[in-house]
């Protein structure tokens, strides 16, 4: 079991989802890619696939058309998740955040774990922000390792409150 | 003894086709068929009991035999003329008359009053076939009982045909059987045309348009065939000016000396042998045949008609080994497999898939005829059993499935086995044990590739062939499964062994029904349990139906090619451990049951839709504009621009046209 | 079965996905240095499959499961044919069986990118398939025989110095088998927009995990058979198999996807005149 655990924080695959975004973060989530920051070398991946990743990393403002993709792609993750939001519009709406479409930051919609500021945040930023959430996500493991489901429990919760 | 089971094999098939006829009461017919089915099933493994037997009827109540099917013969040539005429179609005529003419000549005036004795020569391969025939041929008639009636229902007919269906389906069985046991050449050319005729009497069966016109087109191509029998017939009395050649046993044992005279005859035997199993320039009629009632499908056109040609071929193969004939059939087999395979990738209907599928494997047994050493004469023959059994099943769940979704076409099975659990996972049984190790089919195509090895150009397109095959099975496999997980109401599980053993046998779904009535049910479970028993027994069957063959083919020269041991079979270059991989897919089998059906917590995900899907993955949708649900449409790749059967159709024409001419313009010379 | 069967048999099970996931954490390493990175650790393949294995089970439907784990099965048994030294047409034809089932379990989900991936890996098999059986008859014809004990006690010089375009027939096939760019086309890393993930799209934790060990056991075939070509001493060998990996990797990090209509055509074509190239040359010696 502790190799499934030290291998949890050890290889976090992540799939970038853009709500609204400007682009100005997204290119800052890519250029952890590039050489110069090299996000692989902890074994961070970008998956393009939900059902294969452990960190969801959203950019840009949700608004009420995105909000149900945001809500679907968080549910197709198999636990343990976590969620980072990134730049001043994916924390909290930004400078969107009175607008008429918008409905907020990305925890209006989903929990988020992790929170990084800016506009946009630099690399290294986000992968602090990826890095906290690691501490996230080794938690959550061990409630998955125990047999206990955060999809169960919400699941179960509702069919009591009815 | 023998006599005895020999009447009954060829004359009781007759007398039931004849009864079925007659008698109106469909209950009455039934049990006829059923009956006759079991009769014919006994007296072939009594006879299989036996062994190798000759026979020579003289009289059949007081009339002399060979008199009687002489008579016969001319008889249904002038009614095949007949119809020819009505037909107005002149290729008939033509051809008919091209084989009245001269077969009058010959027993008129060239050799009256042929005596050949033993007039029937049951070898090793006629048991086989005769067990093919009568268990799998019953199996199917049977199958036709309900199949018919749906069928007709679905046609809203006023008054049943069913009466002139069964006659010729189950007179079939008769001529079928008939074919397989003569070694007068005349007998066997009589019976073949009998086999021609019922063909072309099944296919026109529902009388429309385009019934007749590949009814039709089905019956010039087999005449083609049959001119060339008539030939050979002259020609091996002409060549060698005596009737004792017109024994097969005779001929194909014939003395060294005479070979390069008898190659003609041969080489005009195996063309009608490849006009009776549709290879490529006629693999037209075969695909045109698929009109007909699926019970036709499955008798005719792939287990046991469509062999006939693939018998004769293999039988006479001894007889022109090592010869420049042998080569030439061996590269024309090839080409067949090569391109009904590449045909077969270009289909979505799925009797046409079928049809293809059966003319390359036929193709393959006629290239493993003509690679000619024991070991693809051994390929050729266990080729013949397993192809029989699958394709027969394949045909019958094809039928089954078409009356229940009015469909025949592959795209509309996605996810069929969410409807249809149980016909599903016994087609899908079907496919894979047409396709994959350790089932007997892929074995067969193993010892042909191996038996080819030393022929590049046929190795090469074996080679190819094969790559194509698994295209078609695999994509054909994967779309019955294809749809979202059904909610199930909770079944009562005492324990989990219990409930592996449901899903083993039952399936994901194991509360489904399966409505079809027995006489679908029983066809459908005994030859998808026949295809994996019989895989399973290869060693065993190798030991006791196939190696026999080929032994008593050539006596003396032949070197054991293959050697059984408890693992499976292993020969000079290469081994095959059929039990061991069985026992590893039994246990990885039993192992992916107990993995699906272990409980714990597991979501039921709707499909990666961008995020887009439909809440409830049993309904699988995605949010499209406006934000309605859409369903999916996904569609195979068949290839089309490549291998267009409008393309290239021509060219394969035009290629084993070529491959023919060469083979005859070597042998004429 | 002796014991040196059987210690063939137990180390096919269970070193091999050791070595297979050491290669492709290898691979991982040469890969991103190859593109100016420092890259991951060479264990990783190792942290992402445990890692795969803590997940919770997600399936669009249980015939995901059945496949996955009989596409194990199907690599874990030709790997072991092959430790077996049998056959060689009938560790191909087990090879196949996995293949087969990949496909159908991508087919199961109606998920556009696992069927797009299904039917582009269905072409793939149907691009290597032959090349692969023709590199088998090459060998054939070369030393009279498809068992692999037989040609090793038989046949007492390189393979690579008779069937050196076989060789390069074979290195084209495994590319396209081991779906590296630019054959890339069922599944790849890179291509999110087009593909997803193809094939594995929808396979998930667990069973993505089965899949990952399968694909080594493969990876360890793979190597299994460029050894064959030089079996005659084991330091050669080794060189071989490690410069034909590299020249595989290399190839993967200088070439973009090509699609399947240029796949197909090219691979068959090359792969046929080569084939012939060679066996003429075979049959040359011979006379």
């Amino acid at each position: 079991m502790s190799l499934i655990s030290k291998s949890r924080v050890k290889s976090p695959w992540l799939i970038h989802f853009d709500c609204g975004s400007c682009n100005g973060c997204d290119i800052e989530v890519l250029a952890c890619l590039t050489p110069v920051y090299d996000i692989e070398r902890f074994g961070i991946i970008n998956v393009g696939n939900p059902k294969h990743a452990d960190i969801l990393v959203v950019t840009g403002t949700v608004n009420h058309r995105n909000k149900k993709a945001l809500k679907n792609i968080y549910d197709q993750m198999p636990e343990p998740k976590v969620v980072v939001a990134i730049g001043a519009c994916g924390t909290s709406g930004g400078v969107f955040r009175e607008a008429y479409n918008v409905v907020g930051g990305v925890d209006k919609v989903i929990p988020v774990d992790a929170y990084v500021s800016g506009c946009a945040p630099k690399p290294e930023a986000i992968i602090d922000g990826v890095v906290i959430a690691l501490g996230k996500l080794a938690e959550k493991g061990k409630k998955v390792d125990q047999g206990i489901f955060e999809r169960l429990e919400k699941t179960q919760s509702a069919i009591k409150a009815r | 003894m023998v006599e005895g089971l020999v009447g009954v094999s060829i004359l009781l098939p007759c007398i039931a086709g004849l009864l079925c006829f007659l008698i109106k009461s469909p209950g009455t017919r039934s049990a006829i068929i059923v009956t006759t089915g079991a009769i014919l099933t006994i007296s072939a493994l009594m006879l299989f009991n036996i062994g190798p037997c000759t026979y020579t009827p003289h009289t059949i109540l007081g009339i002399d035999v060979n008199l009687l099917i002489t008579v016969a013969d001319f008889a249904l040539l002038f009614i095949i003329l007949g119809i020819a005429f009505k037909l107005g179609n002149p290729l008939v005529v033509i051809l008919t008359l091209l084989q009245i003419v001269p077969l009058a000549y010959f027993e008129l005036k060239m050799a009256p009053h042929v005596e050949v004795s033993p007039a029937f020569y049951i070898d090793r391969l006629a048991l086989i076939m005769n067990l093919i025939i009568s268990i799998v041929g019953s199996l199917i008639c049977i199958f036709g009982i309900r199949y018919m009636e749906e069928h007709e229902h679905h046609l809203h007919l006023k008054k049943s045909r069913q009466p002139r269906f069964f006659f010729f389906l189950v007179l079939f069985l008769g001529a079928m059987n008939g074919l397989v046991f003569s070694n007068n050449l005349l007998w066997l050319y009589f019976f073949w045309e009998v086999t021609t005729f019922c063909s072309f009497m099944l296919i026109g069966h529902d009388r429309t348009e385009i019934a007749i016109r590949n009814a039709t087109r089905a019956l010039w191509m087999n005449m083609t065939g049959g001119v060339a029998f008539v030939a050979a017939i002259i020609a091996i009395y002409y060549k060698t000016n005596s009737v004792e050649y017109l024994s097969l046993q005779t001929l194909i044992n014939h003395s060294p000396e005479l070979t390069g005279f008898l190659l003609l005859p041969f080489a005009l035997l195996c063309f009608a042998g490849f006009t009776k199993s549709a290879q490529v320039p006629f693999q037209s009629w075969l695909c045109g045949a698929m009109v007909a009632p699926t019970p036709v499908s499955a008798l005719l056109h792939s287990s046991t008609m469509v062999k006939a040609g693939v018998y004769l071929v293999v039988r006479l193969a001894p007889g022109f080994q090592g010869t420049y004939l042998s080569t030439m059939v061996a590269t024309f087999g090839a080409f067949t497999f090569l391109t009904a395979s590449a045909l077969a990738v270009n289909m979505s209907n799925g009797k046409k898939i079928l049809a293809y599928s059966t003319i390359a494997n036929l193709g393959l047994i006629i290239a493993c005829a003509g690679i000619n050493t024991p070991a693809a004469i051994i390929a050729a023959v266990l080729l013949i059993i397993f192809h029989a059994v699958s394709k027969g099943l394949l045909f019958l769940c094809v039928g089954t499935i078409e009356h229940a979704i009015g469909s025949r076409d592959i795209e509309d099975m996605r996810g069929l086995y969410n409807s249809m659990p149980a016909v599903s996972r016994i087609t899908i049984i079907g496919i894979l044990t047409m396709m994959l190790p350790p089932f007997g089919a892929l074995m067969s195509k193993w010892m042909a590739i191996e038996a080819a090895a030393n022929i590049p150009w046929v190795v090469v397109m074996v080679a190819l062939g094969s790559g194509l095959t698994v295209l078609f099975w695999a994509r054909w496999a994967g779309l019955f499964v294809s749809g979202p997980q059904l909610k199930q109401q909770e079944v009562k599980k005492e324990s989990a062994l219990k409930a592996t053993l449901m899903t083993m046998f039952r399936g994901f779904y194991p509360n489904a029904k399966w409505k079809d009535p027995a006489s679908i049910k029983v066809p459908l479970v005994l030859l998808a349990i026949g295809a994996i028993v019989l895989s399973m027994a290869v060693p065993w069957i190798y030991t006791i139906l196939v190696e026999p063959v080929v032994s008593s083919y050539r006596p003396g020269l032949f070197v054991e090619p293959f050697k059984t041991g408890p693992f499976g079979l292993t020969s000079g270059v290469g081994a095959f451990y059929v039990l061991p991989v069985f026992i590893v897919s039994i246990i990885a089998y039993l192992l992916a049951v107990v993995a699906s059906q272990k409980g714990g917590h597991r979501v039921i995900s709707a499909p990666y839709m961008c995020g887009e899907h439909y809440p409830d993955p049993t309904q699988p949708k995605f949010r499209s504009h406006m934000n309605s649900w859409r369903d999916y449409l996904a569609g195979n790749v068949y290839l089309h621009e490549f291998i267009g059967e409008d393309k290239i159709s021509y060219w394969i024409n035009i290629l084993s046209l070529i491959i023919l001419i060469v083979m005859f313009g070597e042998v004429v010379r | 079965m002796n014991t040196v069967d059987v210690i063939a048999v137990l180390a096919a099970v269970f070193l091999s996905p050791l070595l297979g996931g050491l290669v492709a954490g290898i691979d991982r390493k040469v890969t991103a240095r190859l593109q100016g990175r420092y890259g991951p650790p060479i264990f990783q393949p190792f942290y992402d499959v445990f890692k795969l294995f803590g997940k919770e089970k997600m399936v669009v439907n249980y015939w995901q499961i059945f496949c996955a784990y009989m596409y194990l099965a199907a690599n874990i048994l030709t790997v072991v044919l092959l430790a077996l030294q049998s056959d060689l047409l009938l560790i191909f034809f087990v090879l196949a069986v996995g293949g087969v089932f990949l496909v159908i379990g991508a087919l199961a989900a109606e998920s556009p990118y696992s069927q797009v991936g299904a039917q582009r890996e269905l072409i793939q098999m149907l691009t290597y398939e032959p090349l692969i059986i023709l590199v088998f008859v090459g060998i054939f014809l070369e030393t009279g025989s498809f068992k692999i004990s037989q040609i090793v006690a038989t046949y007492h010089q390189p393979l690579l110095i008779s069937l050196p375009l076989l060789f390069v027939v074979l290195g084209y096939a495994i590319v396209i088998k081991l779906r590296k760019s630019p054959f890339d086309i069922s599944t790849s890393h890179h291509a999110h927009q087009e593909l997803v993930k193809g094939v594995m799209t929808e396979y998930s934790g667990p069973y993505l995990g089965v899949i990952e060990i399968s694909h080594w056991y493969e990876t360890v075939f793979i190597l299994g058979l460029c050894a064959l070509f030089w079996h005659t001493n084991y330091i050669w060998m080794s060189v071989l198999v490690v410069l034909t990996y590299f020249g595989e990797v290399l190839v993967d990090n200088i070439t973009a996807r090509l699609t399947w209509r240029w796949m197909l055509p090219h691979a068959w074509t090359g792969g046929l005149l080569m084939s012939f190239a060679n066996y003429f040359w075979i049959y040359a010696k011979l006379k």
